[in-house]
């Protein structure tokens, strides 16, 4: 019983990888939200994903603490991964965390740069979630959801 | 004096507490945890750039009854509608925080005197709950809070007949906002219990005491929306004079008084707004009411608003409306049997009575405008109004003439440059 709940997460991630292949075979700058591998954090939908980086959210569906890392202000991933996800595009989301920021209701999310920056951080901490391109995809962190 | 000096010291106290708060910073952060590379004190603004036109020249129009002058009567092109410049400090040490925001703009008096707008400081419980201590603007309305960083909204400025429709905007107090989700719903549940005291700078002030409110958010993907409820007890001595000589007429005068005197008087308001924002387009309508039994009057107000976002253009358009809920006139101080000059003296004091209440709101404004978001931090906006005062009340005007036809429209070209660092 033990040996097959630990091997549930590793079947979690050969699912996950395989849903990544396939979707990969359509497009090629893909973005893919990971957490880091440390992470129990098993499944997120669009909007559980959009609330954490609006502010909206503070935690993952599992209940423990979430912390949004967003990439750095004109990068092409950023760009992109808010108008799939919220339909908003920069001066839009400025506007949303002008509202947020002059309420005293919150900051918007750290920055780090590039994939890598990410990557590192976000592998670095199990309460981080970022974006990334799927190319930029290793161990040290786990796609838990892909943008179309 | 003495109150001009005992703000100027609590401010005093402020900027020393966030210091040295700034000081002791760097020795909080718990060991293991990667370092955050935001600072711990961070420093940002807003403002408007504004010039408002108005064909009328017996008023002014304004964005607040609590300004000196406006476009119209008093210039026809005045820059001190919309125009302001807020500056907020931002303290964060993980579990506190603490905010200080400054707000210029037009006062009562002509001045710019900056005012302290946001003061608390906020310790976060869990993910979920806050609690904050200090003064808070009002979570009324989708967004009275932010309604001075015209960047955030796509008009130039949040409808007046709705959002002008509160004597009160802050409260010196407490709150706590508890989050919670249900599904893919979002929930935001705020309480708050404070008071005011703010001084209106014509030699006046307007207390609020037992200010005690609440205020709930539902965000679901592209749909949000907010209700809320706030009630305080009101002082102010807004027409004292009037009714000092009222009282002077019996119990007819004192009966008056009675009812128009702002003199612990409950105001209350609610209101319900919900906004829809895929992105591409919007919609956004709200209603609320508000209600004092004074010479402040009551009414029920609402707005819609709707636009297209077409690259950086947003085209929008909106119809916005006020009515009274109390009557808007009196037939006063009874005249029949006084002395001819005593019953002169009260016709006086009548229509002294009936110009407090022709300044209770009755209006509907409709108007069509375009943003253009020029760059991330910057947005200009043209935005057309008219502006329609009926039954007999001057509306949202201002230092309204003898010739101020009532029932005319009003028309009303705004350009602003909306900005925020």
């Amino acid at each position: 019983m033990r040996a097959f709940s630990r091997s549930l997460p590793s079947l979690r991630r050969l699912f996950a990888t395989l849903a990544l292949g396939l979707a990969a075979a359509n497009a090629s700058a893909e973005l893919v939200v990971v957490v880091s591998s440390r992470s129990q954090v098993a499944a997120i939908n669009a909007d559980q994903v959009a609330a954490i980086f609006l502010g909206h959210a503070s935690r993952f569906p599992d209940g423990t603490q979430a912390v949004a890392v967003d990439q750095q202000l004109g990068a092409p991933q950023r760009d992109s991964f808010y108008r799939e996800l919220t339909g908003k595009t920069p001066a839009l989301l400025k506007a949303h965390w002008s509202k947020m920021v002059f309420t005293g209701r919150g900051q918007p999310p750290r920055e780090a740069s590039g994939d890598a920056g990410v990557r590192r951080l976000v592998a670095g901490n199990p309460a981080m979630i970022g974006y990334i391109e799927r190319d930029a995809l290793d161990a040290s962190v786990r796609a838990v959801l892909v943008l179309p | 004096m003495v109150q001009q000096h005992t703000r100027r010291l609590s401010a005093a106290f402020a900027t020393c507490a966030l210091a040295f708060l700034s000081s002791h910073a760097s020795g909080a952060e718990a060991p293991g945890e990667p370092a955050a590379p935001t600072s711990v004190l961070k420093l940002s603004g807003f403002g408007t750039l504004g010039a408002v036109y108005s064909d009328s020249r017996s008023a002014d129009f304004t964005a607040s009854v609590l300004r000196a002058d406006g476009a119209g009567h008093t210039r026809a092109w005045s820059p001190d509608v919309d125009s302001r410049l807020g500056v907020q400090l931002d303290l964060d040490l993980g579990a506190w925080s603490g905010v200080l925001q400054v707000i210029s703009e037009q006062r009562l008096d002509g001045s710019y005197a900056p005012r302290l707008e946001w003061a608390n400081v906020k310790y976060q419980l869990t993910p979920d709950l806050a609690v904050r201590a200090g003064r808070i603007a009002l979570p009324v309305f989708l967004g009275a809070e932010s309604r001075k960083v015209g960047y955030t909204i796509p008009w130039v400025r949040t409808p007046v007949e709705v959002y002008d429709s509160l004597p009160i905007s802050s409260s010196d107090g407490l709150d706590a906002t508890w989050r919670w989700g249900t599904g893919s719903v979002l929930h935001a549940t705020q309480v708050f219990a404070g008071r005011t005291n703010q001084d209106l700078r014509n030699g006046l002030r307007i207390k609020a005491e037992d200010i005690v409110g609440l205020s709930h958010s539902i965000e679901r993907g592209a749909v949000s929306a907010r209700l809320s409820a706030a009630s305080g007890r009101l002082n102010t001595a807004i027409g004292e004079e009037l009714f000092t000589v009222l009282r002077g007429f019996g119990p007819a005068g004192d009966a008056l008084a009675d009812r128009y005197e702002i003199r612990n008087k409950r105001v209350s308001m609610v209101s319900i707004g919900m906004s829809i924002d895929p992105g591409a387009w919007f919609v956004t309508a709200e209603c609320g009411r508000t209600r004092t039994d004074s010479l402040l009057g009551g009414g029920t107000s609402m707005y819609v608003g709707a636009g297209l976002r077409r690259g950086a253009l947003t085209p929008y358009a909106g119809y916005a409306q006020v009515r009274a809920d109390v009557p808007t006139r009196d037939p006063g101080l009874p005249l029949e049997g006084l002395p001819p000059p005593l019953a002169a003296a009260a016709g006086q004091i009548n229509a002294g009575l009936n110009g407090f209440l022709a300044a209770i709101p009755v209006q509907s404004t409709w108007s069509a405008g375009l943003r253009w978001d020029a760059a991330t931090n910057i947005a200009l906006k043209l935005q057309l109004d008219r502006v329609r005062p009926r039954d007999g009340s001057r509306g949202t005007l201002i230092n309204n003439q003898p010739g101020l036809r009532p029932d005319r429209a009003v028309h009303v070209g705004s350009v602003a440059m909306d900005f925020v660092f």
